[in-house]
């Protein structure tokens, strides 16, 4: 069984983030780098797949500048088993779309039974790239799950939906999955693993050499939030507090509706 | 009469007496060996550890030790009860030596005799006041172990054994002494130099000699025959600890105290980390079972113990060695609970108390480190979170690394990046960095430099966590990848001293980070600040104040500095009232060992049982001088409902006040 699993490094969401010199993207330096969240349940998912069917070959996939190699040995200590790495230091100018149109390119020819990705990045967040890499090569899509199983060539999925609900899903592979917070706990890679990962294959491919496609979207201006008023305290006795409370809540929110 | 007496008066000096005593003792002596080789075959199952380095050294310490039995006094009571027994027992045995090497050799070969004359008077008395001593104490500690029954304390059937066998042996000893006075010594000047003797002699007076010489024969073989037994049975109770708790002061940890060993990381052919069996331990460690004793002491004095978690330091010494003994081939978290293991704060109160110089702490941090690293476990999420933090962020808390320097702003003191011409690195830590009421701690160290004049840099930005809590929990490879890091800063910046407002960071950079390659001079602000007010470089006006003091783990016993703070307190003017448990013998407040990572989630809060006994004072004021110790004090007071009436307080903050 062939997995492929798809990682994008982002900044750790505690940085104090700047707009760039070119107002479109956040500037890169005092920023603390790591495995997107979602692509971690991701890692995780793969893992666990290839450790229950056994003859399984396990790639991770991941795009940017040299520095993303550092996420993608964490990947490769948690269990996978070679690295691709597309070489491209603009990849943050690049739109989903484009993004998708590289990974396609890198899958095509690979027949990957599984592909796995994250529902969305933490920095960019359009949770787009899952699906059209799947709308590309032709496959099934199964989105944000919190739930999954494979038996035989087929996946029987759980999605999460607004409301708590959850949708029950299955389909045949190939597929692609995007992975939602409550799908699993990603492990902690353990020393031996990590100490592997150092010499497990990470190639690293020029993205000229995957003919990606040209953005659909341009970023016009990444601008922080307007500063609105500021912070209410309310202070008495904790029973006028709760009526306050409750009026502020009608009338300036919908949480009462 | 002569000052002296007939040795093998009674029973005979011919071959009828010496051939059977020889043969039994060498038997006895040859089981006691043959015992002790088997015993060594399991020792040897653990890894190899060299305790043999420094002979004179260790010998000295194990001759005092011994002799003086200064760690078996460090608790009065029964201490000074053992401590005597052991002297008079000791003294027995060497006056038994000196009547074998007369009657056996010199007198035997040479015609030399030397018990006679004054010696002899002094002899006897010395030997009788000694055996009387031991009587006594044994009495006192049968008692206690079995009316008093301390809690905690386990009987076992080799208690009842070792207890009988003496007090058998001794017994018997002045029955024969008195059978023999009673016939050879009665009216004599003599005779007053062995009061006991002569006093059961007095006692045996009304029986003919027939059979006193009867009584005395009988018993003379029986007092023979229980030391032998009492030779031979050393290796099958808990009498070996005359040999393996010698031992152990001779195989001691010659320090620093507290220091952890470094697992090579580069050692490409390591296939396991950490203890999974007992043979991934040391032989040292299977060997301290067999000279631990079972007194409990390490047990009473554990915070977590007390606070109903599932851990006893002495339990798990004793289960290592049963695991050797019986099943070495199985994983040791089948016998030890892991909750157990998890507990540990690492404040080494077992450590500084156990009168056999046993070391708990390390093999727990050993089973924390296969559990972390070979298995990627540990005792909640809430800890892998502060892991995979400080993996991104080089905090536990997460927050972001770019601003590990803003507390400072505004404040005299440079990043050593912009400006590198400094005294002191001030080495801040996480928690004075980040942490809103530690902050304050940083801000005040900083202030009383600026008094004294000493320009402070910090590495800021730069800085990252030294790496402590997280090797303590086991998990030796993110530690060091911090510690390296921070290793590299100080040499890029040629630091020369380093001081730091946290134990824990002091004592990991003062003692595990030499093992990385730091040679730099480090200080807990105690003593530095200690140490600028005597040379008078800056100066305080003492406002008098009511407090108690929490001596920290990682400063007191880790690195006993107990008079530095309490020199400044007094400068400060304190009016300070100790808690019962200070000094060597204070409470941990909960937060060692990696702990503060992690959520208390067993049995009752250590930090609300230090803050009662802070509380019992009287005192308003609860000062001490760690981040980890008042972040669990501001928790465990308001969790104890004892805010309105005790308040933590940082020594920083009582001297930033008192500046003059």
């Amino acid at each position: 069984m062939k997995i492929l699993v798809c990682i994008k490094q982002v900044p750790d969401m505690e940085s104090k983030f700047k707009v760039n010199a070119a107002g479109n993207w956040y500037e890169e330096t005092d920023l603390a780098w790591r495995m997107n969240e979602y692509d971690e349940y991701a890692v995780e998912q793969a893992v666990q797949l290839k450790q229950q069917v056994g003859e399984a070959d396990l790639t991770v996939l991941c795009i940017g500048s040299d520095r993303v190699k550092e996420t993608m040995k964490k990947a490769l200590a948690m269990g996978c088993d070679r690295g691709a790495h597309i070489a491209d230091d603009a990849s943050y100018l690049k739109d989903p779309y484009a993004i998708a149109s590289l990974i396609a390119g890198y899958a095509k020819d690979k027949d990957f039974d599984l592909i796995f990705t994250g529902m969305q990045s933490q920095d960019r967040g359009s949770g787009q790239v899952g699906v059209l890499v799947a709308e590309m090569l032709g496959v099934p899509s199964l989105t944000t799950l919190v739930e999954f199983s494979y038996a035989d060539g087929t996946i029987n999925a759980k999605r999460e939906l607004e409301g708590g609900i959850k949708a029950k899903v299955s389909c045949a592979t190939p597929a692609l999955v995007t992975c939602q917070l409550g799908l699993n706990t990603p492990r902690y890679p353990t020393l031996p693993n990590i100490m592997k990962a150092k010499k497990k294959e990470l190639i690293s491919i020029p993205v000229a050499d995957l003919n990606p496609q040209e953005s659909l979207l341009e970023v016009l201006q990444v601008a922080p939030p307007e500063k609105k008023g500021g912070g209410l305290i309310l202070e008495g006795d904790p029973a006028d507090l709760a009526d306050q409370l409750i009026q502020i809540l009608k009338e300036k929110t919908t949480a009462l509706a | 009469m002569e000052n002296t007496r007939e040795i093998y008066w009674n029973v005979g000096h011919g071959a009828a007496t010496l051939v059977p005593m020889y043969l039994l003792s060498l038997a006895a002596v040859a089981i006691l060996v043959y015992m002790f080789l088997q015993r060594v075959k399991i020792y040897k199952q653990g890894q190899t550890l060299n305790r043999t380095d420094q002979l004179p050294l260790r010998i000295t310490a194990m001759i005092k030790n011994v002799l003086l039995q200064s760690k078996v006094l460090s608790v009065r009571g029964p201490g000074v009860a053992h401590a005597l027994f052991f002297w008079g027992f000791f003294i027995l045995f060497l006056g038994t030596c000196l009547i074998v090497l007369q009657a056996d050799f010199t007198d035997l070969f040479f015609g030399v005799k030397f018990l006679k004359g004054s010696f002899y008077l002094f002899f006897s008395l010395i030997l009788d006041i000694a055996g009387l001593i031991s009587i006594l104490m044994l009495i006192g500690l049968l008692v206690r172990r079995y009316v008093v029954r301390p809690a905690g304390l386990e009987n076992k059937k080799d208690d009842i054994i070792m207890h009988g066998l003496l007090l058998a042996i001794l017994i018997t000893g002045f029955l024969i002494e008195g059978a023999r006075m009673a016939v050879t010594e009665m009216g004599t000047t003599l005779s007053a130099w062995s009061p006991v003797g002569l006093w059961v002699a007095k006692a045996l007076s009304s029986m003919g000699e027939p059979a006193v010489r009867g009584l005395h024969s009988n018993l003379w073989w029986l007092h023979l025959l229980m030391v032998i037994a009492f030779i031979a049975i050393i290796p099958f109770t808990k009498l070996r600890h005359i040999f393996t708790t010698s031992a152990n002061y001779l195989f001691t940890d010659l320090g620093p105290k507290g220091l952890v060993p470094t697992i090579d990381m580069e050692d490409e052919e390591a296939e396991s980390f950490g203890a999974a069996q007992v043979t991934d331990m040391t032989w040292k460690d299977i060997f301290d079972a067999d000279a631990c004793t079972t007194c409990k002491r390490c047990q009473d004095r554990c915070p977590a113990w007390a606070t109903d978690k599932p851990l006893s330091p002495m339990k798990v010494v004793q289960q290592i060695g049963e695991i050797a003994c019986s099943n070495p081939a199985s994983s040791l978290l089948e016998t030890i609970d892991k909750d157990a293991i998890w507990a540990c704060t690492t404040c080494r109160a077992c450590q500084e108390i156990c009168p056999a110089d046993i070391e708990h702490v390390n093999k727990i941090i050993d089973i924390r480190r296969n559990l972390v690293l070979m298995e990627g476990e540990f005792p909640g999420e809430e800890v892998m979170t502060a892991m995979e933090n400080t993996e991104v962020n080089g905090n536990p808390f997460g927050l972001a690394f770019a601003s590990r320097g803003d507390w400072a702003e505004g404040l005299p003191i440079v990043t050593l990046g912009k400006n590198s011409d400094v005294d002191i690195l001030y080495f801040v830590g996480c928690y004075a960095s980040f942490d809103k009421r530690n902050q304050a701690i940083a801000k005040a160290f900083v202030q009383l430099c600026d008094a004294a004049g000493v320009k402070v840099g910090i590495l800021g930005k730069e800085e990252k966590c030294c790496g402590e809590p997280m090797r303590k929990m086991g998990n030796e490879y993110l530690y060091q990848m911090q510690a390296n890091e921070n290793i590299e800063q100080f040499k890029s910046y040629r630091i020369k001293q380093i001081v730091t407002t946290c134990p824990h960071c002091f004592n990991t950079l003062n003692k595990d980070y030499r093992d990385l390659g730091l040679d730099v001079k480090i200080s807990h602000y105690t003593e530095y600040l200690a140490e600028l007010l005597e040379q008078g470089k800056f100066k305080l006006t003492p406002q008098p104040f009511d407090c108690t003091y929490h001596d920290s783990c990682y400063l007191g016993r880790y690195n006993d500095i107990y008079q530095a703070p309490r020199t400044l307190l007094a400068a400060a003017g304190a009016n300070l009232t100790e808690m019962e448990k200070h000094g060597t013998e204070s409470f941990c407040c909960s937060a060692g060992g990696g702990r503060i990572l992690a959520d208390e989630n067993i049995g009752s809060r250590i930090s609300e049982k230090r803050a009662q006994m802070a509380a019992e004072t009287g005192a308003p004021t609860l000062i001490s001088n760690c981040p980890f110790c008042l972040t669990m004090f501001e928790d465990g007071i308001k969790g104890a409902g004892l805010d309105e009436q005790l308040q933590p307080k940082d020594l920083a903050e009582i001297l930033v006040e008192r500046l003059a």
